[in-house]
């Protein structure tokens, strides 16, 4: 028998409760029909096969219970469902969905399991699911899109598939405004009502370039806010407390590539600030506070 | 102490870096790390650094030779919207100068706030109130900023007259801070869960400007959690500044204002008392340049090497390198076989290992390892 699954959150609780059922199944996966039945043509398989997940389904929550039990009290602010686990580690791009579901049936019903890493595997995709959580997570933080003609646009690069999780992000924070994350040769659109496009949808990135306005007037925009962020930054410094160690570890190496703003402050991190400019001329750099 | 005209990039580099000693609000997303490591979060100004006050260590204090400016609040919103746009903060962070009086100042102040929401905007506004600002302004403000506070400076009101003669301890500063607990209170239960974030209480303390022991600092600052539902204190280290009349005091160590940090969040996420810190003040009442968890754990040998997998949640919190996470896990994950699997759960196992037992085995006899008895 074969149990194939769609690589969604509920593709894989379903697949789990299979293959509780059926422990000798092989599992094939895929994220969409198409790509399964290429994948199951290409096999030419003549077993019995369990299609799970194509069809939307309602009830993950019962799912979940049934796959994982009860789920375990949030230990932090920041701690993940085992929904959330499974969504992000299945974004991750050194994941198998099908170890994944093997995981979670090691689980016994205990989802605590997923998260203490006491076999190598649970340690492996527990840390999947931080690798993936700390990729969006730092685009958050790092990421410095253009805002122009109405529009903000931003073009992010990952290992991992978390473009729409940060547009949805962006737009969440920017709600008065259509957002776009442009990714490859795809774009996700946040507040896409506002454009006439649907609240959140895929599309072409050359559709989302189109929407720009020239480069020229991008740029200054750009510029000039770049400018006054380089001066607000400065201002912040207090040179006594001057500490390489944790300000390179909270603005890595990793953020310079995420933007022209961060890439600057990364290269004020590690070189540190030159306290002799032009302004020095112009005002009282005595440092003060209220 | 008139203004020169000065470009909006002058004025803004000296507005804000009045406020950079300020530290913001920490559960947001972080947007840059200065060279010093502080997470840069909001875009925090000054609205002006002139000042009707003469607060004793403040360079901002009436009539003191320095360089004046101002940001109207339609500057405020412009750079902040363009640096929210960037994705570059969450928000603002807005304090001032007094203008005139406090009623003033909040008036302006409140100005920028509802400019802000008025154009939609939804991001994080923290606003630094002035000492005597009226209720019905403090209302206002509580509508449209998500944290608000006014700063406190030191422990007393013998102390406060001393360093900021222009206002009543008391009247200006407890009651109003009576009043914002209030008020958040209020608005936490207007917004619910999942609406605006509605901060909890604020204020900074001024560490060193008069001679308050830490003794002191601490336990106001457990009195304001208990009575004013302080979260979280800030503090600031006095530097003396010219021309001022406390321009012959002795700066704070930066390492005071850190272990006041620490002793703070022991208070706040640890639950300990102001009262446990006794046993690692000196005879002055100040503490250490030393871990203040640390130095009490040192305190009470008798408690310890602890049992991982028997301890309760709040024992588990008096060993140096167990936080409040990594207890809950612990307690989850029981029982415990190893030190990498603790490590694994966040424990700093360097600071913990002399502290702990994991199935009977430990590091050593705590008594021989700190020297006691011989
Ligand atoms: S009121 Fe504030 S700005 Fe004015 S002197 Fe006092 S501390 Fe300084």
């Amino acid at each position: 028998m074969i149990i194939a699954f769609k690589t969604d959150v509920d593709g894989v609780l379903l697949a789990c409760s299979a293959l509780k059922e059926h422990p000798d199944a092989e599992l094939v996966f895929a994220k969409d029909r198409r790509e399964l039945e290429r994948k199951l043509t290409f096999s030419g398989t003549e077993d019995e096969v369990v299609r799970l997940g194509f069809t939307p389904i309602a009830g993950t929550k019962n799912l979940i219970r049934e796959v994982l039990g009860k789920c375990p009290a949030k230990m932090s602010r920041t701690d993940t469902s085992p929904v959330q686990y499974i969504d992000l580690v299945l974004r991750h791009s050194k994941a198998n969905p099908a170890e994944l579901i093997h995981l979670i049936v090691s689980c016994n019903g205990s989802a605590e399991h997923l998260y203490t890493g006491k076999s190598k595997l649970a340690r492996r995709y527990y840390n999947y699911m931080r690798d993936v959580t700390r990729a969006w997570q730092r685009m958050c933080m790092f990421a410095r899109p253009d805002f122009v003609n109405g529009i903000q646009t931003v073009d992010i690069d990952s290992p991992h598939d978390v473009a729409d999780i940060f547009c949805r992000w962006l737009a969440k924070k920017n709600p008065d405004v259509p957002v776009a994350v442009i990714f490859g040769n795809a774009a996700w659109v946040g507040n896409g009502e506002l454009v006439g496009l649907d609240h959140f949808t895929k599309t072409a990135a050359a559709f989302v370039k189109s929407l720009r306005t020239s480069l020229s007037s991008k740029n200054k925009e750009a510029d000039e806010v770049e400018g006054l962020w380089d001066v607000f930054y400065n201002s912040q410094m207090i040179e006594s407390r001057r500490n390489r160690r944790l300000a390179s570890k909270m603005q890595p190496k990793s953020s310079a590539g995420m933007s022209k703003m961060a890439k600057a402050d990364r290269y004020k991190v590690e070189r540190g600030i030159s306290n002799c400019t032009l302004e020095m001329f112009v005002g009282d750099a005595r440092e003060v506070s209220v | 102490m008139t203004e020169q005209h000065h470009t909006l990039t002058e004025r803004m580099r000296i507005l804000a870096q009045g406020t950079k000693y300020d530290s913001c609000n920490q559960s947001a997303v972080c947007h840059a790390f200065g060279p010093d490591g502080r997470c840069i979060q909001l875009y925090k100004t000054l609205l002006t650094n002139s000042c009707a006050g003469e607060c004793a260590y403040c360079p901002n204090r009436n009539k003191r030779d320095t360089v004046r400016a101002s940001l109207t609040p339609e500057e405020i919103v412009k750079i902040t919207w363009s640096f929210y746009r960037k994705n570059a903060i969450e928000g603002l962070f807005l304090s001032s100068g007094i203008i005139g009086d406090a009623e003033n100042t909040a008036e302006k102040q409140l100005e920028v706030a509802k400019l802000l929401r008025s154009q939609g905007f939804t991001g994080y506004i923290h606003t630094r109130m002035m000492p005597g600002t009226p209720k019905y302004l403090l209302e206002e403000i509580a509508e449209h900023s998500n944290k608000f506070g006014v700063n406190a400076e030191t422990t007393s009101s013998v102390n406060y007259s001393e360093i900021c003669p222009n206002f009543d301890y008391n009247n200006d500063i407890l009651t109003r801070l009576k009043w914002t607990r209030d008020l958040i209170k209020k608005q936490r239960r207007k917004v619910g869960y999942g609406g605006r974030i509605v901060g909890a209480n604020d204020t900074q303390f001024v560490v060193g400007a008069v001679n308050e022991p830490d003794r002191e600092i601490i336990s106001t600052v457990h009195k304001f959690m208990d009575r004013y539902a302080l979260r979280r204190p800030y503090f600031m280290s006095f530097d003396p500044v010219p021309d001022t009349p406390l321009q012959n005091g002795i700066a704070s160590p930066k390492w005071r204002e850190n272990r006041l940090y620490q002793a703070s969040f022991l208070m706040k996420d640890y639950g300990i008392k102001a009262s446990d810190f006794d046993v690692i003040f000196n005879d002055d009442g100040f503490l250490a340049d030393a871990d203040p968890k640390m130095r009490l754990a040192y305190a009470h040998p008798d408690y310890f090497p602890m049992d991982i997998n028997k301890a309760a949640r709040d024992e588990l919190l008096m060993v140096p390198g167990i936080g409040p996470i990594s207890a809950n896990r612990i307690i989850q994950a029981r029982p415990i076989t190893s030190e990498q699997e603790l490590a694994r759960m966040g424990v700093v196992i360097s600071r913990a290992r002399p502290f702990i037992e994991i199935n009977g085995s430990k590091q050593t006899n705590l008594h021989s390892f700190m020297g006691v008895g011989s």
